[in-house]
């Protein structure tokens, strides 16, 4: 909401800065964004009077002008304009000035003759299009003076940012009351007396639903003359933001920039039937309105019918048909009250949003409707040399009825924290325009018309609170109340998240963050399924329309985006919600958390004392293997599986007999769309399930061994496809009473063989004596036995 | 040459041959050659039943003082040696050389606020609450004084999943989730992801808050103000003040936004001759948005009308901006390594 200071002190004798107004409606709940000086661009332009004018010598179009602009000499100008005279008060850019295109205005000779500054036109001081000539001002002005003055330009204006609540502050009035309020001063509402000079019969109005239309009212004005408005209502106009047009609608601007209340001026001629019917759209109904568009309409719009069609979308615009154009002479102004949901619902589906529908969704001053709309009628017979008819039409649906509240002073001390008191809180409640009944306990307090959001006993308590100044309380700790219902409790997700987050950056991984949503073509090129995605309905970007199902997109587009940058080792990992679409959802969505992977490129910076190595198979597993024994948990089993199709090869995880996660490559092909050309390893992991499982996990205290292990290492030779997991499983599978741990300790291919060489190494130790060499001998020997009977391997 | 005199002569001859050795490898060569199994002097001695039974003794006492000797210098020589390469190495010992150092991880600087933020708010005695991200309307909105066509929601652009699903656009909902669970008192806080339809300079259609709530009976705006004033002097030091200006949410009554002493320039305004870049001069930055709960929110969750309560949000991006002075909002989803690992862990 943009507020004049100028326009404001018409309706509170405000003497302070602008500054100190908007600190303290700031501090009110009114926020001043910004202080704005429309006119900043004309401080240095300043009147004068045309003392003599003559033809130039040399040009049939430019005049030589002496000029007085109240300095000891006359100022020297040639100017090119048709209507510049002898005897006019004119605006002059003096040398040294600066207009508002930039122009700087210097000392120069046009065909000879001196000219030393530049008598302006309307557009030259960006306070109209007009350039048909010079600005010719009053004649009573006088000189030397600075032009804003002179014009009483509204040259403070506050950009106040108004919360939704405060529909009353939509206007000079509300905030004159706010200001008046906080400064103690009176509230002077400048007099617009009517006089009506004609009749005719009222229209009449028909309002279909009383619940979407509360109030229609409206007068004829005949006799008008259509015409640009004056200047100082034009310049007020633009100072506020509203373009002016002509005087017509200009008022109705002007009106609801000062009174909060939106009017619609029709041209009366184009009322077909002299009435207006207020109904709901019909479903599909075409209406084309003010602005050129084609709107088409269901049957949730409301709209403003005469006796034959639809005139204006109720609150939102009007018509293109029934619009005042140069030629209307009798305006139908119509002032009403909608039901604001209405309004608003219409204004969004259509995005159409105007100065009338803002003011709608938020409450409109019902008890000041015919007021505004005779003023504005007041204003149109002096500006139009309108005549306004007596009779007015109007149908009240829906009287107002203000809200009795019952209030107790003690609630507000009780909730503020504060010792105010009653006569404080009458003060304040009398003070923003409540009526109060105070014999009772509680009082009856009433609403005023103009503030919608005073219904409830909480909104009575924010406005002692709010006049008092939320600032002045002081702080103040609670005591703690705490119940032992929730001793024990296993600890949240996030904390949980958080030693995970701890142990990934200890490990030397970097923590990224994606959003939530990617692109339906990003799951598609990793081959995801179409039929569990979550869609979004109104996404911003394509990149950005679908919850992701994997963490996968965007750790690859943060690989993408390192690998673009240099990065030569990118070793990211996150912990996020994936989303899929489930029934038994109350949301529809099913939300996992997952801790995802991904390595790329060297595993240590490529300097001393490392050589360079390319991350693989073995750091991301080793990571989880990490993991899984820090979180207390067995070792999972890693089992390959065509289960992914954008890994390969792709590795399920399974803890116990349920499925944790997956890891894997990249396919080479994704991966050239992510910058990186092979060694692109990922892994997910669930989150839910591993925080299930270690809350499970239980540490057991082992007793320490005080004997000496003896260790023998086994080497098992096999074609290509041995693995060392078979050798694992079928060693483990003895269960060897004194076998304390088998390691797998090298492999060794000797150039040329297709066979595989694993060496293993076992320990054995005996928890009550030293083991001989040869019994121990005998324990390996039957392992390479039972290894060469089970499995096609020799030692 | 009898075996005394065999005996007497090993004695100059280790004596050089110690002397030349210049390495233990080459001491212990020496060694060996003398002293070893089959050593010179192991032969001497392998002649001992040679000797008449007289001369056996003499004999014996004489080769043991020559083994003792011989092992006292080649000790000696040893020790030399040792000390030599000790100094040697040391000399060659470059103390500037780089260490060789594990790879650094990183936390993002979001979850270093939300876990600084709720640190803080669990030592005042919070719990710590968890939510959906895709949220049905009537949690997001409508429980929290917003029904349809409020013009507060305006406030709000929300990503739509269906007409009554969307991704939930404050961590909000989670208050009256967690209200709807648990009885008061309660006091919780609860850091998330939320989504707005907004992207530009200063909004991401992702970001991440951290709301609280606190139940009880006699709750009060002072003792929101109190709660604010301890987490606003944990974050930003001891010295930071608060300011509290009247705003509004649709679901708490009064409502403000708090502001807190730039910690920048102290709440002067400027540093030196300069304006403050932190505050911009006015020596107030804003951090937060709270108010006491709403009794329609209360109402919602079938609360007794006799709770009070409070409740607050804020933005991390926004705080972790201020902290560590990060000008770019965009910055934080990039995942640009140079950016992530400037936070520490």
């Amino acid at each position: 909401m943009l507020l004049s200071l100028s326009w404001l002190r018409e309706f509170t004798p405000y003497e302070g800065t602008a500054q100190a107004l908007g600190d303290r409606l700031t501090m009110l709940g009114l926020e001043l964004e910004e202080l704005r000086h429309p006119f900043a661009a004309l401080e240095a332009i300043t009147t004068g009077h045309v003392v003599n004018c003559s033809r130039h010598p040399d040009s049939d179009h430019l005049h030589c002008c002496q000029v007085d602009v109240g300095g000891e000499a006359l100022l020297d100008i040639v100017c090119g304009a048709p209507n510049v005279a002898a005897g006019q008060k004119v605006a002059v850019a003096t040398v040294g000035s600066r207009l508002p295109d930039g122009t700087v205005i210097k000392k120069s000779k046009l065909r000879g003759q001196p000219s030393h500054g530049m008598i302006c036109s309307e557009r030259e001081l960006g306070l109209s299009d007009d350039h048909s000539g010079i600005m010719v001002l009053p004649e009573n002005t006088p000189v030397g003076r600075r032009l804003v003055d002179e014009l009483e330009l509204d040259t403070e204006v506050l950009d106040l940012s108004i919360t939704p609540n405060r529909a009353d502050c939509l206007s000079v009035l509300g905030l004159a009351r706010e200001t008046a309020m906080a400064f103690h001063l009176p509230l002077t509402i400048p007099e617009r007396s009517l006089d009506c000079v004609e009749d005719s019969a009222a229209l009449p109005i028909a309002i279909q639903d009383p619940e979407l239309c509360w109030l229609y009212a409206g007068r004829v004005i005949s006799g008008v003359t259509v015409a640009p408005s004056p200047a100082k209502i034009r310049y007020r106009l633009m100072a506020v933001g509203v373009r002016a047009i002509s005087n017509l609608v200009d008022v109705t601007n002007y009106i609801l920039m000062e009174c909060g209340q939106p009017l619609h001026a029709f041209d009366l001629e184009k009322l077909a039937g002299r009435r207006i019917v207020v109904r709901p759209a019909a479903e599909g109904e075409n209406f084309v309105t003010l602005d050129g568009q084609n709107r088409l309409l269901n049957s949730r719009d409301l709209c403003i019918c005469d006796g034959e069609k639809a005139v204006a979308l109720a609150g939102v615009m009007g018509g293109l048909e029934s619009e005042i154009t140069e030629t209307t002479t009798s305006v139908f102004l119509e002032s009403a009250v909608f039901q604001p949901a209405s309004i608003r619902k219409t204004s969004r589906r259509l995005g159409l949003s105007s100065e009338a529908s803002f003011r709608f969704e938020r409450g409109i001053d019902q008890e000041r409707s015919v007021w505004a709309l005779d003023r504005a009628c007041a204003m149109m017979a002096q500006l139009a040399q309108g005549k306004v008819h007596k009779t007015l039409s109007v149908n009240q649906a829906k009287a107002f009825v203000p809200a009795t509240i019952a209030f107790s002073p003690k609630q507000a001390d009780a909730l503020l924290g504060l010792s105010l008191g009653s006569d404080f809180a009458l003060e304040v409640l009398q003070g923003v325009g409540c009526q109060v009944q105070t014999g009772i306990e509680p009082w009856q307090v009433t609403q005023p018309s103009w503030r919608p959001d005073l219904t409830r006993a909480a909104d009575l308590v924010e406005e002692v609170g709010r006049v008092y100044g939320l600032d002045n309380i002081p702080p103040a700790l609670p005591a703690m109340e705490f119940s032992l219902e929730r001793a024990g409790e296993a600890p949240s997700d996030f904390v949980f998240w958080q030693k995970i987050r701890h142990w990934a950056a200890g490990l030397g991984l970097n923590e990224a963050i994606n959003y939530s949503f990617v692109g339906h073509k990003d799951l598609d090129l990793l081959q995801l399924p179409q039929e569990d995605r979550i869609s979004i309905m109104n996404p911003l970007t394509a990149e950005q329309n679908v919850l992701r199902t994997v963490l996968a997109p965007g750790l690859l587009q943060a690989l993408r985006n390192n690998l673009a940058q240099g990065a030569q080792s990118v070793r990211l990992f996150e912990l996020a919600h994936v989303f899929h679409a489930s029934q038994q959802s109350e949301t529809g969505a099913r939300e996992t958390g997952i801790l995802g992977f991904v390595l790329h490129g060297l595993r240590n910076e490529d300097v001393w004392p490392y050589t360079p190595e390319t991350m693989d198979y073995s750091d991301l597993r080793g990571f989880l293997e990490h993991l899984l024994a820090t979180l207390h948990l067995p070792p999972a089993r890693f089992v390959a599986c065509a289960k992914h199709p954008y890994l390969l090869p792709a590795i399920d995880i399974f803890l116990g007999d349920e499925p944790l996660g997956c890891l894997g490559r990249l396919v080479p092909a994704i991966a050239n769309e992510y910058l990186a050309h092979e060694g692109v390893w990922l892994a997910e992991v669930n989150l839910d399930l591993l925080k299930k499982a270690s809350e499970k996990a239980a540490v057991h205290f082992v007793g320490l061994a005080s004997f000496p292990p003896v260790r023998r290492d086994i080497t098992v030779i096999g074609g290509r496809e041995l693995s060392v997991g078979s050798i694992v499983e079928h060693i483990r599978s003895m269960k060897l009473p004194y076998l304390e741990d088998l390691a797998f300790v090298c492999e060794y291919e000797p150039e040329g063989s297709e066979e595989r060489h694993l060496s293993f190494r076992l320990t054995f130790r005996h928890p009550s004596r030293t083991l001989k060499d040869g019994e121990v001998d005998k324990e390996r020997n039957k392992v390479a036995q039972s290894l060469i009977n089970a499995l096609p391997v020799r030692i | 040459m009898d075996l005394i005199s065999a005996l007497e002569s090993l004695e100059p001859e280790l004596e050089k041959g110690l002397d030349q050795a210049s390495s233990l490898d080459e001491l212990e060569q020496l060694r060996i050659e003398f002293l070893g199994r089959k050593g010179r002097l192991a032969q001497i001695m392998s002649q001992l039943p040679e000797l008449p039974q007289a001369e056996r003794p003499a004999f014996g006492q004489k080769a043991n003082v020559v083994k003792e000797r011989a092992n006292g210098r080649f000790e000696k020589r040893r020790d030399e040696l040792l000390a030599a390469r000790e100094a040697a190495a040391l000399a060659r010992f470059d103390a500037s050389m780089p260490g060789r150092k594990p790879n650094m991880g990183s936390l993002h600087p979001d979850t270093l606020i939300m876990e600084e933020i709720c640190g803080i708010f669990r030592q005042l005695g919070f719990d710590i609450a968890q939510g959906p991200e895709v949220e049905i309307d009537h949690y997001n909105f409508e429980a929290l004084n917003m029904p349809p066509e409020h013009p507060a929601r305006d406030m709000q652009d929300t990503l739509y999943i269906t007409d009554t699903i969307l991704m939930r656009t404050h961590t909000s909902p989670v208050q009256v989730r967690t209200m709807l669970a648990r009885r008061p008192p309660l006091a919780v806080v609860v850091p998330g992801k939320v989504y707005r339809r907004d992207s530009d300079l200063t909004h991401t259609p992702m970001f991440h808050q951290v709301e609280g709530l606190m139940v009880g009976h006699s709750i009060t705006m002072a003792h929101l103000r109190g709660i604010l004033t301890a987490f606003v002097r944990g974050v930003f030091g001891p010295a930071t003040e608060v300011r509290f200006r009247q705003s509004f949410f649709p679901f708490t009554e009064p409502s403000a936004e708090v502001d807190i002493s730039c910690f920048l320039c102290g709440g002067s305004g400027h540093l030196g001759h300069e304006t403050c870049r932190v505050c911009k001069g006015t020596g107030w930055v804003e951090i937060l948005g709270c108010g006491m709960v709403d009794p329609a929110v209360f109402e919602a969750v079938n609360y007794p009308r006799e709770v009070s309560g409070f409740a607050f949000g804020l933005g991390v991006e926004r705080i972790a901006m201020l902290k560590y002075g990060i000008g770019d909002l965009r910055l934080f989803f990039e995942n640009d390594l140079r950016f992530l690992t400037q936070f520490g862990a």
